[in-house]
């Protein structure tokens, strides 16, 4: 009686499904952890770390970037209508003396009441650069002021 | 004589991979690329105080009550801190938690709620915003939920 053996395989190349696996996990993580087109205005800096703090809703809210700047003026950034601006606190150029931070601050508030600010500063600022941003958040009647920290995990101080 | 096929036969064992792994590396670069990862952050929220005068001024309705003030002064101290708050002078977070903790409990003996007390953190100018914000966290640890900043002394 003939035999019917099973039909010899040949292998074509090398063995892609290890790889396949791989990177779909890459993929998969990099598409949950990564951050595409979101932002914020938020520059690279080094922030004071706390153990205390809650998320916030990024809507309806400005993110200032704070400096220190010559003599005693800060230099504060923003994102402003998608666009990376400077917001001095006063600016004398053209011979017209205007409060472009106070301005935005302002408008922005205008538009919605629960509009609010998150300061982003470095570790190492002095408060009498802090100090003026602040009381130009008071003068535009923005109430709502958040302080952007990095979190540190309980688990590295215990 | 029986001949062979000269043309042996070639079994796949599956579909093709080829297009599938081209189209995943090319999102795997994108995603990459584009891609960016921010350390862990959270924020300290804080609310201004209602205050009739002075910058941020509001109309107060008529009746309102003004919280109870705690006003905590920072000094700097090297590179650290010194708090006064009252009779307590610290120079360290813990131990100025510690003792807001103690003045809580002060202030809900006397039939003050936490909530109705405004903790006023009154700095020097030549203070560092990390230390601040320590002092900040400290309040809030505490269990006082209303801490704002105030202007400078010094």
């Amino acid at each position: 009686m003939r035999k019917h053996l099973m039909p010899e395989m040949k292998e074509g190349g090398v063995n892609v499904t290890p790889l396949i696996d791989i990177i779909m996990c890459l993929i998969i993580f990099y598409m949950l952890a990564a951050k595409i087109g979101v932002s914020t205005g938020a520059e690279k800096m080094e922030l004071p770390s706390t153990l205390q703090g809650t998320k916030i809703e990024m809507a309806n809210t400005l993110l200032l970037n704070v400096r220190s700047g010559p003599l005693n003026d800060p230099i504060v950034t923003a994102l402003v209508d998608k666009e990376k601006q400077e917001l001095k606190l006063i600016d004398r150029s053209g011979g017209k003396v205007t409060e472009p931070l106070l301005e935005t601050l302002k408008a922005l508030r205008a538009k919605t009441p629960e509009f609010k600010v998150i300061i982003r500063a470095e570790k190492d600022l002095s408060y009498r650069f802090l100090e003026p941003v602040l009381l130009v958040c008071a003068k535009a009647d923005v109430k709502n002021v958040n302080f952007n920290t990095a979190q540190v995990q309980k688990e590295r101080i215990e | 004589m029986r001949l062979r096929s000269a043309k042996a036969v070639h079994y796949d064992s599956g579909p093709n991979m080829t297009p599938l792994v081209d189209v995943v590396m090319v999102i795997l670069i994108f995603l990459m690329l584009a891609g960016s990862f921010g350390g862990a952050e959270h924020f300290l929220v804080s609310n201004l105080p209602l205050k009739q005068t002075g910058p941020g001024s509001t109309v107060t309705p008529k009746n309102f009550v003004p919280d109870t003030p705690l006003e905590i002064r920072v000094d700097p101290r090297g590179a650290g801190f010194e708090a006064v708050a009252g009779r307590i002078r610290v120079t360290d977070a813990d131990a100025l938690r510690n003792q807001l903790e103690t003045m809580l409990r002060q202030f809900r003996d006397a039939g003050t709620e936490p909530a109705k007390v405004q903790v006023i953190i009154s700095p020097n100018r030549s203070v560092r915003y990390e230390n601040l914000i320590h002092v900040y966290e400290a309040a809030l640890d505490a269990g006082f939920s209303k801490v704002a900043f105030a202007q400078s002394h010094g």
